[in-house]
């Protein structure tokens, strides 16, 4: 676009319009030389460029009141000429420099701003700015001169006011970018020289005279009002900690003598201006200084912008890395905005802090630097000192922001965090802390409520608690930012911290009191995680892991105090109270009753307990959530030592089993994610796996603990896990401990059965379902007895039923009722072997009449189903029995009872005699069908059962008596047909024939009564069926009975 | 009324389970350093020699080498790299156990077909003496190791009817002097022999029923043996070298399988038919202990070679397939 390009044919062109200018000075003028500029190219301008300035700087010279369009119109004239050109001279710069800034001089000094319209501020500044960068090299230096002090004082308050106390924020932005670039700061694109050390140190000379003025005010403007928008505070940060961190930078002020060098200049006006660096200087600006950090890090952390948030990192970063020795004091407050900074909401900010964190740290400015550990040090003395308080008063947001500054303080001291750690009381004040932070809230009823579903298969529970660590409440906070952030604590303590001293110091408080053993247990845990260097984010490595066999033998120290007896045996559950009362032989009558009450028992607890305020129940959900912590604790352990762990299983997967099989659902669940978290970490491709490469180790145990009375319970329980964890393979290992429970047995009928029931129960659960393949071939035991032999694992059926036979009678009804359950499963497991179960089942029969005839309702339909399976095994066998042992009572008693339960009022179906009518109604329907008994029986079941039809019987008793009625009909759906027409016929049934005699039936014709509503709604059903066994075969088949399809 | 009491008698440090078939014996090699772990050998009835590792409780290694016949004896040498094993398959087998192989390298027939237990003991770096049954039932034949050449046969006088020899002991008075044999036999008495006269030196009868098994202390020259009866007899040696009954001891039930004292003469275990393993105090036969764990006949007893006292152990074979292992009477 240039069109001239030699500095000949460009003077010819700027030449009469310079001329005209300096004659008569007017915005006219300027803008002519203005528009004669642009055609001239740069280079041709910069050998002009004294010579188009002239006019310019002439008009802005002349005395007397100047038009501020005219003004405004030069500077910007002059400011295009300077974008373009370089200043060579220093005469000329210094020059320029002065005429600007006294271009927005006021009468009124610096205290306000100029008066001048804001157009004009705008265009000096913009022109100052083009003056900074235009200035040749070395000659812009020259501008930085004792000499000018009083020039360069001048334009830095000028631009701080114009910075601060303007409206405009275009202005104001202009006045922070051209301050950088006056204190050699400028961040813009182009070309700046950089200073050598002589030359900062010059200038860092001459700008601390203006520390104070610009420090205070831009930490003002800083913290001001944040409706100036966040730029002007992002850029007022930056000028800030640039103009500090090089004020006061650690290489500069390292130069610096104790006495003040006699002044070079022999000015002395100037001189009185110059500051001395020296150590006192030092001492007392960074006291100030200290302050306005203090404030800017106050308001900024929490400034609603991201950005500024993040111009709070980089001053922090700059300053640590500039300055950290003489703001030594300041440094506390810059880690803790980093620090505070780290869990940000903004992503940026989150790893840019995290960043600056880990460049400090690997930057070893913290552990070279005495002076700055002994910050952080001292900032955890105080913090460790004042987290009690902190943890107690704080909201949660505090508490937050308090653990991010001590797990960020802890990270950057890393292993030097031993020098507090070695100070008893502070390592007891931390602890305090953490005891009191971490404290649970027990009051969840339903924990202690859920019970453990016996039977649940094994794999639904794989998928549920897949190592997860069961959902924790606090009592004092419940954010849930917060236990990770406690838990990142721990790992680090565990991570850098003496491992020893810890673990004996956090084992000293778990054993010390109750209060505290949740809380410490949690912290040992995670103190493990992180001494493995699990589950945590460092910022450097540690000088030395402990080592494999230290870690293994911690572990073993905290594993034996976790399964210790009085850590590991606690009353969880009313049940086991009960049983330990048993044990004692006082009958507690309230806890029977409530267990008697059967399954519901979550719902009878609850009700007792708000009956009475039991502080048992408190107590008994703080016990499950140690079990729980304690259990977790091992998964933790597990994954810390990995494979190594396979040695501990020897003592830890026995207790561990033993708590997957407890009554508490919680406390299974855990044990069951423990197990889970095993596998993974030593190797195992499932829990089966698991249990069956250690059953030697298991049945160790329980082979031992069944020597002992007292832990006879934990044993069977660890056998019932591992059965239920297990399939037919276990067998042959388990055979040798199943013997030892079956003598311990004999050895305890009494005290024990309860608890040993359970095993048996489990244990043919696992036979029953014993592949037959898997059978183990008889190998020297083959006996000559004449006999077949049985199977080993039909061995062990036949012999738990011997046990079982005697057991039948026991005098508790959860005995008997379990029993029976065994008795059931066991005839399953027998059954292939007639000749084993006939004379089992012969010698069973009297005990178990017993409870069908003359027992608890309950037991009483127990009893009916063990019949009926023993009907299905040995239906022929049973048949005679059954029919002259069993149904002339029940018969009986069913008629005799009739009468009464017809006239009885609600109330009667809480009583046992409509429990017993109501279980031997439902027992009786599937019994017939089983045994396939004979005519009379049946007639006689269907007889005395039909009264039970009776509207006026209780509902219950009715749909019992209808399921009788159902059974008969696939028994014998003829005689039912009959039987129920007899009493009701609701159809007529014309002969085919008129030849054939009409169909009578006594029911015909009879008015409704009682029993009709149920009859007919049997024959209703009946007729269903009948269609249903019909219709589906050939339309034109005979019906063989019953009526013809309406 | 509680302080009076005694103590309830301790459990088992563990069960070794898994040898499937009664043991009969067991032996101890527990000396050596880290990493190497102590092991126990265990011979059983099928057949078999299994090494423990004490560490994982688990077997290591399993030796095949006598064609499922009993094992009955089992004794390291040069360390834990050579073993021997004595069968009911009448052979004795050298085991070479050194880096990891298993293999039989040698092999001695025997062919006595008696349960007696054969002895060992070391003369000098890399030789060995063996005292066995030998080919005639009332003799005892040793050799030397490992060049198998024989040193005597020991014969009873004609008319002794000793009966088979039951039980062997070789000792020496001191390292370097001349060894000697006690030898249990099937009418119960005990014999002293001197093994570089092939003399017999001494004879006591000490139980009405055959020696079953036998252990003495040459350092206060006085011995121990069980038979079948319910009676365990501990005899001494004079200065003339003759034996002499010291004590006896009746117990409740009869009948001994193995007798053993612990390596600093302090107790002495017996395993018992009865099920069950008794502790004495060596010195006045004072009854510590009934360990009552095994549900069958107990075949066999030994003590750790653990050079920290503290960590010694005993084990207990028994025909119920379990090993069982105790640690008792160990804070001397």
């Amino acid at each position: 676009m240039a069109v001239f390009d030699t500095p000949q044919e460009a003077f010819g062109v700027l030449r009469p319009v310079c001329v005209q200018l300096t004659k008569v000075q007017t915005v006219e003028n300027v803008e002519r030389l203005q528009a004669q500029l642009q055609k001239v190219n740069a280079a041709a301008l910069q050998e002009l460029q004294e010579y188009v300035l002239f006019p310019l700087r002439f008009t802005l010279k002349t005395p007397g009141p100047k038009r501020e369009r005219l003004v405004q119109s030069v500077v910007e004239c002059i400011r295009s000429i300077l974008s373009v050109t370089c200043v060579k001279k220093q005469d000329l710069l210094h020059e320029l420099f002065s005429e600007l800034c006294t271009c927005l001089s006021s009468p009124s000094g610096l205290k306000r701003p100029p008066p001048q319209s804001e157009e004009v501020k705008l265009t000096v500044i913009q022109a100052l700015q083009a003056l900074m960068h235009s200035a040749y090299g070395d000659i812009l230096l020259s501008l930085y001169q004792p000499s000018t002090l009083p020039h360069l004082g001048f334009a830095v308050s000028l631009l701080l006011a114009l910075a601060e106390q303007e409206k405009a924020k275009e202005i104001r932005t202009s006045a922070l970018k051209c301050l950088q670039a006056l204190l050699l700061h400028c961040d813009c694109q182009e070309y700046h020289r950089l200073l050598d050390k002589e030359e900062s140190q010059r200038c860092g000379d001459l700008f601390a005279s203006f520390l104070p003025g610009i420090s205070i005010t831009l930490s003002r403007m800083i913290t001001g009002d944040i409706k100036q928008g966040h730029m002007i505070t992002v850029s007022a940060i930056k000028l800030f900690y640039q103009t500090v961190g090089f004020i006061m930078a650690d290489e500069q002020l390292r130069r610096f003598p104790e006495k003040k060098e006699k002044p070079r200049v022999e000015q002395s006006r100037i001189a009185d201006l110059m500051v001395h660096r020296g150590p006192d200087w030092v001492q007392s600006t960074a006291d100030k200084l200290s302050l306005l950090i203090h404030k800017i890090v106050e308001s900024s952390s929490v400034h609603q912008h991201w950005k500024v948030r993040l111009e709070l990192v980089e001053l922090a970063h700059h300053l640590m890395l500039k300055s950290s020795q003489s703001l030594v004091a300041s440094v506390g407050q810059l880690l803790k905005a980093l620090v505070g900074l780290v869990n940000d909401d903004s992503p940026k900010v989150r790893s840019r802090s995290s960043e600056v964190l880990r460049s400090i740290a690997e930057q070893k400015v913290i552990t070279e630097n005495r002076a700055l550990a002994d910050v952080l040090s001292e900032n955890l003395h105080s913090l460790a000192t004042a987290l009690p308080r902190l943890m107690t008063s704080q909201d949660d947001q505090g508490k937050l922001s308090t653990l991010n500054v001590l797990l960020g303080s802890l990270k950057l001291l890393g292993s030097k965090m031993n020098i507090v750690l070695n100070s008893t009381a502070h390592l007891h004040r931390l602890s305090k802390a953490l005891m009191q932070v971490l404290e649970l809230d027990v009051t969840d009823v339903k924990i202690v409520e859920e019970r453990r579903q016996g039977e649940l298969p094994a794999s639904l529970q794989h998928g549920l608690q897949k190592g997860q660590a069961q959902k924790k409440y606090f009592r004092f906070f419940t954010d849930e930012r917060i236990f990770p952030l406690l838990q990142q604590v721990c790992r680090v303590l565990g991570y850098y911290g003496n491992l020893y001293l810890l673990v004996d110091h956090f084992m000293g408080l778990y054993s010390e009191s109750v209060a505290f053993r949740k809380q410490a247990a949690l912290v040992l845990n995670e103190l493990i995680t992180g001494a493995a260097g699990l589950g945590l984010d460092v910022l450097h490595e540690r000088e030395a892991a402990p080592s494999m066999d230290d870690l293994k033998g911690t572990i073993t120290s905290i594993l034996e105090e976790y399964t210790d007896q009085a850590n590991w045996h606690l009353v969880t559950s009313t049940e086991e109270q009960e049983e330990a009362n048993d044990k004692l032989a006082i009958p507690p009558s309230r806890l029977r009753a409530l267990t008697e009450g059967a399954h519901s028992s979550s719902h009878v607890l609850s009700s007792a307990a708000a009956l009475e305020p039991n502080p048992t129940i408190r107590s008994m959900n703080s016990n499950i959530w140690q079990l729980c912590i304690q259990l977790e604790g091992v998964g933790c352990f597990t994954h810390a030592l990995g494979k190594e762990f396979r040695v501990l299983l020897m003592s830890a997967l026995y207790p561990v089993l033993e708590k997957a099989g407890d009554s508490t659902l919680f406390i299974s669940q855990t044990a069951t994610g423990t197990m889970v978290d095993i596998c993974q970490a030593c190797g195992y491709g499932s829990v089966q796996q698991l249990i069956s490469e250690n059953t030697d180790y298991l049945v160790n145990g329980i082979s031992l603990s069944l020597r002992r009375v007292a832990h006879q319970p934990h044993a069977s329980r660890v056998l019932e896990t591992m059965l239920r964890h297990s399939d037919a393979s276990l067998f042959p290992l388990v055979k040798d401990v199943i013997q030892d429970v079956l003598f311990t047995l004999d050895q305890s009928y009494d005290s024990q059965a309860a608890s040993f029931l359970r095993v048996l129960h489990s244990l043919m659960a696992a036979l029953e379902v014993f592949p037959a393949t898997a059978e183990e071939p008889q190998g020297n035991d083959t006996g000559a007895e004449g006999e077949a032999s049985l199977p080993a694992h039909a061995q062990v059926a036949k012999d738990v039923m011997e046990r079982c036979i005697h057991l039948l009678s026991d005098k508790s009804l959860r005995v008997r009722l379990k029993v029976l359950d065994v008795l059931e499963l066991g005839v399953t497991v027998l059954h292939p072997h007639d000749n084993h179960l006939l004379p089992m089942a012969h010698r069973a029969w009297p005990a178990l009449v017993t409870r069908l005839i003359n027992d608890d309702p309950l037991a009483v339909l127990r009893a009916f189903k063990v019949l009926c399976t023993l009907a299905e095994k040995c239906g022929d066998f049973l048949r005679q029995r059954f029919s002259k042992d069993v149904l002339p009572k029940l018969a009986g008693s069913l008629s005799s009872q009739a009468p009464v339960s017809a006239r009885a009022g609600p109330v009667y179906s809480h009583t046992l005699a409509f429990k017993l009518q109501l279980a031997v109604l439902q027992g009786l329907g599937p019994l017939c069908e089983k045994l396939d008994m004979g005519e009379g029986d049946l007639n006689r079941v269907a007889g005395t059962c039909l009264v039970y039809l009776s509207a006026r019987q209780p509902m219950k008793l009715q749909e019992a008596a209808r399921s009788v009625f159902l059974h008969l009909m696939h028994v014998d759906p003829d005689a039912t047909w009959l039987l129920l027409n007899g009493v009701c016929c609701p159809h007529r049934y014309p002969p085919p024939h008129a030849s054939l005699r009409p169909v009578q039936l006594s029911g015909m014709g009879r008015p409704r009564g009682e029993l009709t509503d149920n009859v007919l709604h049997l024959l209703g059903e009946l007729e269903q069926r009948e269609r249903a066994m019909l219709w589906p075969r050939t339309q034109g088949a005979p019906e063989p009975h019953g009526p013809p399809p309406p | 009324m509680i302080a009076t009491m005694a103590l309830p008698p301790p459990d088992p440090e563990f069960v070794l389970r898994g040898t499937a078939a009664p043991v009969h014996t067991l032996h101890f090699s527990c000396r050596s350093q880290e990493p190497e772990f102590p092991i126990l050998f265990s011979g059983s009835a099928n057949g078999l020699v299994q090494i423990w590792n004490l560490k994982t409780h688990r077997v290591d290694k399993t030796l095949d080498g006598h064609g499922g016949k009993s094992v009955y004896w089992v004794e390291t040498i040069r360390g834990r790299d050579e073993l021997l094993s004595q069968g009911r398959d009448q052979k004795i087998c050298l085991w070479d156990l050194a880096e990891g192989r298993s293999m039989v390298t040698d092999s001695v027939s025997m062919d006595s077909v008696g349960f007696c237990r054969c002895s060992l003991l070391k003369m000098a770096q890399d030789r060995w003496l063996i005292a066995m049954p030998a080919d005639d039932p009332d003799e005892v034949q040793v050799l030397e190791l490992p060049s198998k050449t024989s040193v005597c046969t020991l014969k009873p006088e004609a008319g002794a009817k000793l009966g088979m020899p039951m039980c062997l002991k070789l000792w020496q008075p001191g390292f370097g002097a001349c060894p000697f044999l006690m030898a249990g036999y099937e009418d119960g008495s005990v014999i002293l022999w001197n093994l570089s006269m092939g003399k017999m030196l001494s004879r006591l009868a000490c139980h009405q029923e055959p020696v079953m098994s036998l252990d003495f202390d040459s350092e206060k020259a006085k011995g121990v043996s069980g038979s079948s009866e319910k009676v365990l007899s501990v005899w001494s040696l004079d200065e003339q070298q003759n034996l002499k009954v010291h004590k006896t001891h009746e117990l409740i039930n009869s009948g001994i399988s193995d007798v053993t004292i612990r390596q600093d003469r302090k107790i002495l275990a017996t395993a018992g038919w009865d099920y069950r393993i008794r502790i004495f105090g060596w010195k006045k036969m004072k009854p510590l202990a009934v360990l009552d764990f095994h549900t069958a006949t107990v075949h066999c007893v030994s003590f750790s070679d653990h050079s920290r006292p503290s960590e010694r152990l005993l084990a207990a074979g028994s025909k119920d397939h379990r090993i069982s292992i105790w640690s008792l009477y160990n804070q001397t």
